[in-house]
């Protein structure tokens, strides 16, 4: 029996994935388990594993098509068993609806699809006076951008290639360097042999930014999430704002206190970062409606507690989610959240760690900004924004000017389902917590 | 120059060698009185008599076999077999007599004997009348195979082939008899082994033989509308087989189609393509494609044999694709 292969539900909210890479051919045997493609869906690249076991009978879409979550891109068929008639004919094309790109790289798709049986199934597919002339120009077929039917090889492209000396790049590096309409020629490669890697695509694009009045930017497809989930939750959920001053001299002592011992004891620091997330999570238990989710006409309140984590990166913003945070202690959290900033750095977070967030905390603590508003990662209900600690001089009972430090706390909720009041407790709550650490954190 | 047909062009080498030589004779299947199913022979019994212009039983293989034997003593037949079909029955008369005597009698006898045949689908004449098999000859070491494709080749092709101390088999289209061009009023003979190109071009090469030169001029001319330049090549005898001027015209465009009447399978076409890729592969921009006839008998039925023939409907298609290794 063949095993359709789809691409899964990637997440609640993600409705279209494209294929980044075929990691198995048309041919290939598979086993269940194994990794079958690379799906990108929003922020995440993510590897898609066989169904089961048998060949790769058939590759329905092509790397490089965006096709909604649950098609059918692909068909394991047991060994011997020939490819059911009503995938042969099948076009290399998802239903109509999806756009321009979509349909253009669908009619390439069907184009090639006939010519595709006469390419030999080796790793490289060129024709051979690309491959003596790849030879002669001391050119690793690896590098070269195929342009012919079904992905094969053209001289053209040898020679272009050629005409290009030294460029030797990954294919990811090619692809996202296309995609960003950036030359890789005279970009420093810091791969083997001076390979360019994506991650050179990626700081020569950052490099390039430096003044930049009077262009037109096209959205890559994390800007294009960022401000889809932006408008979302600015033009459905109102936002309600409040603000506090906390007092931190108590939780910097207090960290400034434990931090020899853990540091010996765990071989980790915990960040200020790290107590809000616990602060918040503990609070949270005694507000369980900032843990919530409006759906239709239910207020869904989320089992888990899970912190969600602002992390800057060179070209936006991603938010991996600290796991039941309320329950977690300090060294977990320090490593969950190690963990994540690394990996959201490295794009590799999946889609579970970045959808799984019930309430964030944003800090720009480490810049000059007193306070700021923060608009709610949806589907979330409140969001924690963190202003940088100041020293301020306040009166003390006895009457004289001391100095403290203090930071202003801002706190965002849907106004839907949380009311002015609940969410001033909150924070008044958490202001108190943060103030008293040795006895918030007992449990640490 | 005035244009005779392909038919005619052959009657007037025949009766051109038989007025030049008294030694060429003919044998065949009606070929006297009726003057040849096809008219090739038509008025020759008249000019040159009963003794020169035989009509010979319903018995391939005695009167192939026969005129092997005349041609070792001297004289130089030329022998018609009315399809190609039939020469099945005198296989062992062309495979092993014809093709092998002068071998076998190392070198002190010959054989200058040309056995006229015809190959093509197209006249409803089914699938014991209508085969392209001309490509078994080229695998009998010792034979000649010549696969004219105008009238002019033709003519000189058969002044050749009389002339040739050897025996040639002499593959006609039957599609093509009544296909009129210029052809010289003299004698004169074209070489073997001297390809023609029939349409310069730099995009692809097409090698092509027989009723499918034509059928590939027809098909450059479309695909030229869409800015494509294609090359023909017709190397008129098969055996010998101009590699020079076919691997020169592959390494020229970088892309090949070879287009030719028989089945797929161990086809001419299958050779060509071979000899390209042991000679020329590293010319290639683009994987080689044959235009040929299925691996089926030829159908009787019209529709079908109107899908089995290969020509511009699958010649067009075929530049295409090529050409989206542009």
């Amino acid at each position: 029996m063949a095993t359709e292969v789809v691409i899964p539900m990637l997440g609640v909210t993600v409705e279209k994935g494209i294929i980044v890479e075929w990691i198995k051919q048309e041919g290939d045997p598979v086993a269940r388990g194994e990794s079958l493609f690379v799906v990108e869906a929003d922020k995440v690249t993510t590897e898609v594993e066989s169904p089961a076991t048998g060949i790769l009978a058939k590759i329905l879409i092509p790397a490089g098509q965006e096709v909604p979550v649950l098609t059918v891109v692909g068909l394991i068929t047991e060994a011997g068993e020939a490819i059911p008639d009503e995938y042969k004919a099948r076009p290399a094309a998802p239903a109509a609806e999806h756009g321009a790109a979509a349909l253009a790289a669908a009619s390439a798709g069907a184009r090639s699809a006939p010519s595709a049986s006469a390419i030999p199934r080796g790793p490289i597919a060129i024709v051979p006076a690309a491959r003596k002339l790849a030879r002669e120009k001391g050119l690793d077929l690896a590098t070269i951008a195929a342009s012919g039917p079904g992905g094969v090889i053209l001289l053209r492209d040898v020679a272009a290639a050629a005409a290009a000396p030294g460029i030797s790049a990954s294919t990811l590096a090619r692809r996202f360097a296309d995609r960003k309409g950036v030359a890789l020629a005279g970009m420093e490669g810091t791969g083997v042999r001076g390979r360019i890697m994506r991650a050179d695509v990626e700081r020569t694009l950052i490099e390039a930014q430096t003044p930049g009045l009077g262009k037109i930017i096209p959205m890559d497809r994390m800007r294009q999430v960022i401000a889809r989930r932006m408008s979302t939750s600015a033009f459905t959920a109102p936002h309600i704002y409040f603000f506090t001053d906390v007092r931190m001299d108590p939780l910097l002592n207090f960290r400034r206190e434990i931090l020899p011992d853990f540091e010996k004891a765990f071989d980790l620091k915990p960040s200020i970062n790290d107590f809000l997330i616990k602060a918040v999570a503990l609070n949270i238990l005694d507000f369980p409606i900032l843990n919530a989710t409006v759906k239709d006409q239910e207020i869904h309140i989320a089992p888990e507690v899970n912190v969600g984590l602002a992390v800057a990166l060179d070209d936006g913003l991603i938010v991996p989610a600290i796991t039941n945070a309320d329950r977690a202690g300090l060294v977990d959290i320090i490593r969950q959240r190690m963990d994540l900033v690394k990996r959201a750095r490295a794009g590799h977070l999946t889609m579970a760690e970045l959808e799984c967030g019930t309430f964030t905390v944003s800090s720009l603590a480490q810049y000059d900004i007193t306070y700021f508003t923060a608009i709610l990662n949806p589907p979330q209900s409140g969001i924690l924004s963190v202003g940088k600690t100041r020293d301020e001089l306040y009166l003390s009972d006895g009457g004289a000017v001391k100095t403290r430090q203090q930071a202003t706390f801002g706190l965002s909720v849907d106004h839907r389902i949380i009311d002015g009041t609940v969410a001033a407790d909150f924070l008044q709550n958490l202001k108190w917590k943060l103030e008293r650490p040795t006895f918030t954190f007992l449990n640490l | 120059m005035r244009e005779i047909t392909y038919a005619q062009a052959i009657n007037e080498a025949l009766r051109q060698s038989m007025q030049q030589d008294e030694r060429v004779v003919l044998l065949g299947e009606d070929i006297g009185c009726y003057g040849g199913v096809f008219q090739v022979t038509a008025g020759l019994l008249e000019e040159f008599g009963p003794e020169r212009v035989v009509d010979t039983p319903i018995s391939e293989a005695g009167f192939v076999g026969a005129s092997v034997g005349a041609a070792l003593t001297g004289m130089r037949p030329v022998t018609e077999i009315m399809f190609i079909d039939f020469t099945t029955v005198c296989m062992d008369m062309i495979v092993n007599q014809m093709a092998k005597m002068h071998y076998m009698f190392g070198g002190r006898g010959k054989v200058p004997m040309v056995l006229r045949t015809n190959i093509g689908a197209g006249r409803g004449t089914a699938a014991q009348h209508s085969q392209s098999f001309h490509a078994i000859f080229m695998h009998i070491p010792g034979l000649y195979v010549a696969a004219p494709s105008t009238p002019y080749d033709a003519k000189g092709l058969m002044i050749a082939a009389i002339q040739n101390e050897n025996p040639v088999i002499f593959v006609e289209h039957k599609k093509l008899y009544i296909e009129k061009g210029p052809v010289p009023e003299e004698s004169y003979t074209i070489p073997f082994g001297q390809a023609e190109i029939k349409r310069e071009g730099k995009d692809i090469t097409i090698v092509a033989t027989h009723a499918l030169v034509q059928r590939s001029l027809n098909a450059a001319g479309e695909a030229a509308k869409e800015g494509i330049d294609v090359e023909i090549v017709d190397p008129r005898t098969l055996v010998p087989l101009d590699k020079e001027t076919i691997l020169n015209s592959v390494k020229k465009t970088g892309r090949l189609i070879v287009a030719d009447e028989g089945h797929k399978t161990c086809g001419a076409a299958a050779e060509i393509t071979a000899l390209v890729a042991e000679e020329a592969i590293y010319y290639l921009k683009a994987p080689v494609k044959r235009v040929c006839s299925p691996d089926t008998p030829v159908p009787f039925s019209p529709p079908l044999e109107r899908a089995f023939i290969p020509d511009e409907k699958y010649l067009v298609p075929a530049i295409k694709s090529l050409m989206e290794y542009a």
